[in-house]
């Protein structure tokens, strides 16, 4: 189960105040949409679901969406906790009263892990597994290949520590991944000093110029004779 | 001979081999007289696809999801719409289809005899006496020792020996698969050319079918129609069953039929009076008989959503909950 903080953007123009969606610590998964127009069908779930609220004479028109999660959240829960009681004193007298009557006597709603969803992933997975069997001796020579391959570029630690490993990914399905310690890259197959002359990188662009009229642009470029990099800053018309 | 019901799924009017019907005044219309015919008559056919005969494996890997059931049904459901079918017991230690239709008295001659050639082939088939056109073949006796010698090739020698024998090459042979992936197994899929899977919407069998899927297209059979039977809705309604679309998802397979689950299968199994012979008809037994339809055109449905049950409104309604 994982939970999500997540901000819709706001419709109408109001870009700085959004905030950014950020990936908070494993728990049950909430969603907490705060929308502006006059949203009046509502459902308020149980605490770990999803809940609406009216904003009908919201004086802020900001929109933020935050979550509820279980203890280890506790500075942002009492943040979010303040910011949705300042939302709420601002709604009428009607809208708060149906809030209050959806949060006691919460609807049912359609139970994310019911059987039939808990059986589809668990079969998902199972399947992926079992249409990937791979026998030992095809990971072995799986092995020996790569190491074949990879032994003409670069120069492997230790044979015995190469690794097959095969897992299951969500979105990518069967995932195979082989683990290979490298000592150094072979001598010839090196990235040489002297290509590398003059060559501009990491470009960053703070500034294009189209308004002001000024470039302000950060980059790098290599050169041999120091080991570190260096960066020049230019401005102009 | 009992005249198939009208179709409650909704489906073309005309069978997909005919062309439709193309409105052109003055026109000889003999396609659109033949199919208007097809369509109003009241027991018509489907049309045979495919080359006769056609061998199909009855499978599905898991034990007790409903193969000899399915081969017993659908191909009686055959016979019944004219086609001459024969249905092989392809479990050599522990066989249930002559029970399943009621023939188990009559089982005196089996293929293991023929091969040894103490019987005619003709002898050791065993003819309905309620639809002629279906005839059973059992592969041993029970009581005897277990024959270790039928292997893949007697079963196809059997399968050729029916296709070229004097009275007519069947139109269909179907043929039920013992439970498990083991020898057992890859004798009954030898002669076939098509297969049905039959699954239930369980994750146990699912996982068996898929791991048969993958065993079926080895050996060369690409032609893979899936069954799902014990179908409860109401538990699909509630989200403890997987759905039909599920699995289809799951498995990729092209969907023949969905059978629900019935206690008519259990009733008619201990009378011995298959399940589609029954009037009136059955849920089940519709659903079989739809399925064996689109079996003979080798046509294939789509699953449809279970609808949800309408929200109970509360009390207070008005604040929306």
């Amino acid at each position: 189960m994982s939970f999500r903080v997540e901000a819709l953007g706001p419709v109408g123009g109001f870009e700085e105040e959004s905030l950014g969606v950020t990936e908070v610590a494993p728990s049950s998964e909430v969603h907490f949409h705060h929308f502006r127009s006059g949203a009046s069908d509502l459902k308020v779930a149980p605490k770990w679901l999803q809940m609406k609220l009216p904003n009908i004479n919201s004086r802020n028109r900001s929109h933020m969406c935050f979550g509820m999660g279980e203890n280890k959240l506790k500075p942002t829960v009492n943040q979010d906790a303040e910011v949705f009681l300042l939302n709420v004193v601002n709604m009428s007298f009607l809208d708060r009263l149906s809030l209050a009557w959806r949060m006691l006597f919460p609807t049912a709603k359609v139970r994310k892990n019911s059987n039939a969803k808990i059986a589809k992933q668990r079969l998902k997975m199972i399947l992926f597994s079992d249409r990937c069997d791979i026998s030992d001796e095809a990971k072995q020579k799986i092995i020996n290949n790569v190491i074949g391959a990879l032994s003409e570029f670069v120069e492997i630690d230790s044979q015995d520590k190469v690794q097959l490993n095969v897992s299951t990914g969500t979105d990518l399905g069967t995932l195979y991944s082989v683990t290979i310690p490298v000592r150094r890259v072979r001598p010839e197959y090196q990235d040489s000093e002297e290509d590398y002359i003059g060559n501009i990188s990491n470009i960053e662009y703070k500034d294009t110029g189209e308004k002001s009229g000024n470039i302000d642009v950060k980059f790098d470029f290599f050169l041999p004779s120091d080991q570190s990099k260096s960066v020049n800053w230019i401005s102009g018309n | 001979m009992a005249s198939p019901f009208p179709r409650l799924l909704p489906s073309l009017p005309f069978s997909p081999s005919s062309p439709p019907p193309r409105i052109f005044p003055g026109k000889p219309l003999p396609r659109l007289r033949a199919a208007v015919s097809a369509a109003l008559q009241w027991n018509r056919k489907p049309q045979l696809a495919g080359e006769t005969p056609r061998v199909v494996v009855v499978t599905s890997g898991k034990g007790g999801v409903g193969k000899t059931t399915t081969t017993a049904n659908v191909g009686l459901s055959l016979a019944r719409f004219g086609f001459s079918v024969v249905a092989v017991d392809a479990d050599a230690g522990l066989r249930n289809l002559d029970l399943l239709l009621g023939l188990e008295n009559r089982v005196n001659y089996t293929a293991v005899e023929v091969l040894n050639g103490d019987c005619r082939l003709d002898q050791a088939l065993i003819r309905d006496r309620r639809c002629p056109s279906l005839e059973l073949l059992c592969i041993s006796k029970p009581r005897s020792k277990l024959p270790l010698g039928f292997g893949a090739k007697a079963l196809t020698w059997v399968v050729d020996a029916l296709r070229s024998r004097p009275s007519g090459a069947p139109h269909f042979v179907l043929i039920d698969c013992p439970a498990g992936i083991d020898a057992g197994f890859i004798t009954a899929i030898a002669p076939a050319n098509e297969a049905l899977l039959v699954t239930t919407p369980d994750i146990t069998a699912l996982r068996d079918a898929d791991r048969v899927t993958g065993l079926l297209e080895c050996d060369g059979i690409r032609d893979i129609k899936m069954v799902v039977n014990r179908v409860r809705t109401d538990l699909i309604r509630g989200e403890d069953m997987m759905s039909v679309i599920d699995v289809q998802e799951m498995l990729g397979l092209a969907l023949l039929g969905v059978i629900p689950e019935d206690s008519e299968v259990i009733k008619s199994t201990n009378r011995g009076y298959p399940l589609v012979l029954n009037k009136p008809p059955t849920v089940a037994g519709l659903a079989f008989e739809q399925a064996a339809w689109r079996l003979v055109e080798q046509d294939t449905m789509t699953a449809v959503m279970v609808e949800e049950e309408p929200k109970k409104k509360g009390f207070f309604s008005f604040f929306g909950g």
